[in-house]
């Protein structure tokens, strides 16, 4: 007779599906998962620690590196809690070149969680069809900025530079190219039978599991929770902009809605080079005292700073929430239970997009 | 199946295959490399220096009768605060040069003196070790007291008094001299840019 046996299977904190270090224990009968734990600290930096002290031109960097695939955000939302604490108004061009960063950064995280998802569930060419496509935002990102990942563009009453005018006409075709591109591979996704084999019904979240554990970002909208706190931004404001939400609430749900929120970054990056206004990218100002709390949309979901600064404008105290780790809880307490085999639990865990640089900062 | 042998039957896909060429390794020119000279004379105005917000990372050194800014490879985040920050346009790094010419953008540097009242002890390390005081006033002793008006701090009755917070040039090598750590200067960047006439964009 064939006996099934309780074992505690740990998954990480190296293992090739796994981007960064993060351990799993999973409590499985047989290959059935029946209750997980998560195990965090392997790559704690301390950057709330290194930021305290220091002006905004020295913080605005180490936020940056908080996180390597979606630093934009973190620039954004820093230097935009420093505005709201001195009052620094932004000029509206600058407010606008700042979407297109920050769109084009949400662009390649999310290209990049997808083909770790295909790549976790075996389907390397789309992964590599996608991650070949992220290296063309890149390049567009690096063309608006001058730099592909660290691009410290926002500052305080503004940004670094203007967009030159041959990468505005230049940008609109790239992004009809991406956008082309792009159509092709969600469409492979979303018509793939062994794609749909491994991710239909796979790590249910359900709609009321996802707001009693308080999921946020793509994994929220992909089980219908229409939450993102970019509807609270003034600039996103004028541009319409209007979450996306999908009621599947398994990994196919949460990869495709990833990919319709890149077809909604294109759009919403070519509505902004449209009604770009003109004037000046940079209105001065100088921080000040104050304290704030400041929530920003980074890819992953809500992204909060808590800020405290002395009347020289340096950070007295700092901190720093994160999405990811609402997401890792709901993962493994609520998705991979009940998964049918190890090699889901995976799967699962990639569709959810924990960053576990962010989660530790 | 089907899907498959349409997927790769597709010309395009038949010419990667066969003539796959991978574009040579060219650093595009906007790339925001390390800062590099571009000739000029460095002024000796140390802004670059203050603006680094890696630590020492670039260091005005000797070189013949001239001063020149050294970048530390090593230390360089490549963020090119120290370009934008140079007034006399020593340094360059990707376009940003270029595009602050055109665009008419610039960092504003100014300087306050934070003293802590409580860790101070008097003793006058700061006033001695500051250079802007040692030029005003030769003569200044080691407890710091001096009767010239022209310098930017002084002891007083044995309280630390600053005079000329605007005459403060950020180098901050009071902060290295005080035993205390009682001293701190803030060095305040705000980014500016020229008002643009309407039409030039």
């Amino acid at each position: 007779m064939k006996r099934i046996v309780d074992v505690n299977i740990p998954l990480g904190p190296i293992h090739p599906c796994f981007k960064e270090p993060i351990r799993l224990k999973c409590e499985a009968k047989g290959e059935r998962i029946t209750g997980a734990e998560v195990e965090l600290g392997y790559m704690k930096k301390g950057i709330e620690r290194i930021m305290k002290g220091r002006p905004w031109q020295e913080v605005m960097f180490l936020a940056e590196r908080v996180c390597g695939i979606c630093s934009v955000i973190h620039n954004m939302v820093f230097i935009e809690a420093m505005e709201q604490i001195s009052d620094i108004p932004v000029p509206p061009r600058a407010a606008y070149l700042r979407v297109i960063a920050n769109e084009l950064d949400r662009m390649q995280s999310h290209l990049l969680a997808n083909f770790s998802y295909c790549y976790s569930i075996e389907h390397e060419t789309l992964g590599m069809y996608l991650l070949d496509l992220r290296e063309q935002v890149m390049d567009e990102l690096e063309r608006l900025t001058g730099a592909r990942v660290t691009c410290a563009y926002i500052i305080p009453g503004g940004v670094r530079c203007d967009i030159p005018k041959k990468e505005a006409e230049a940008l609109p075709a790239s992004l009809d190219r991406i956008e082309g591109d792009l159509r092709r591979y969600a469409g492979m996704f979303e018509g793939g039978p062994m794609i749909a084999l491994r991710s239909r019904g796979v790590g249910i979240l359900t709609q009321e599991a996802a707001q009693r554990v308080h999921v946020v970002g793509p994994t929220a909208r992909g089980s219908g929770i229409a939450v993102d706190c970019r509807t609270n931004h003034p600039t996103y404001q004028k541009l319409g902009f209007v979450p996306i939400t999908r009621p599947d609430c398994d990994n196919f749900a949460r990869v495709m809605l990833r990919f319709d929120e890149v077809f909604q970054s294109i759009a919403l990056i070519r509505k902004c080079l449209a009604e770009l206004p003109k004037g000046v990218v940079r209105g001065g100002g100088v921080c000040k005292a104050g304290e704030t709390r400041y929530s920003g949309e980074a890819p992953r979901g809500e992204l909060t700073y808590f800020i405290k600064s002395d009347e020289f404008g340096r950070i007295v105290e700092i901190q720093i929430q994160t999405p990811s780790i609402m997401n890792i809880e709901a993962c493994c307490h609520e998705m991979i239970i009940g998964s049918d085999s190890i090699a889901d639990v995976t799967a699962t865990f990639i569709s959810a997009d924990p960053c576990v640089a962010c989660t530790e900062r | 199946m089907v899907w498959y042998i349409r997927e790769f039957a597709r010309a395009e896909w038949i010419k990667k295959f066969l003539f796959a060429k991978t574009a040579p390794l060219v650093t595009p020119s906007h790339f925001r490399g390390f800062p590099e000279p571009t000739g000029k004379t460095c002024q000796h105005a140390l802004f670059c220096m203050m603006a680094c917000p890696a630590p020492g990372a670039i260091e005005v050194v000797h070189a013949g009768d001239g001063w020149i800014p050294k970048i530390h490879k090593g230390h360089c985040i490549r963020c090119g605060l120290c370009v934008e920050a140079c007034p006399n346009g020593v340094l360059k790094s990707g376009r940003i040069r270029e595009t602050m010419e055109r665009e008419g953008t610039s960092l504003l540097f100014s300087f306050r003196i934070a003293i802590d009242k409580d860790l101070c002890t008097g003793c006058g390390n700061c006033c001695t070790a500051c250079p802007v005081n040692k030029q005003a006033d030769a003569q200044m002793g080691a407890g710091g007291h001096s009767s010239n008006d022209d310098v930017i701090m002084r002891v007083q009755e044995g309280d630390i008094v600053v005079i000329h917070e605007d005459k403060c040039t950020g180098c901050k090598t009071c902060e290295t001299s005080c035993p205390n750590g009682a001293i701190r200067i803030a060095r305040i960047l705000e980014g500016y840019q020229q008002p643009v006439q309407e039409g030039l964009q």
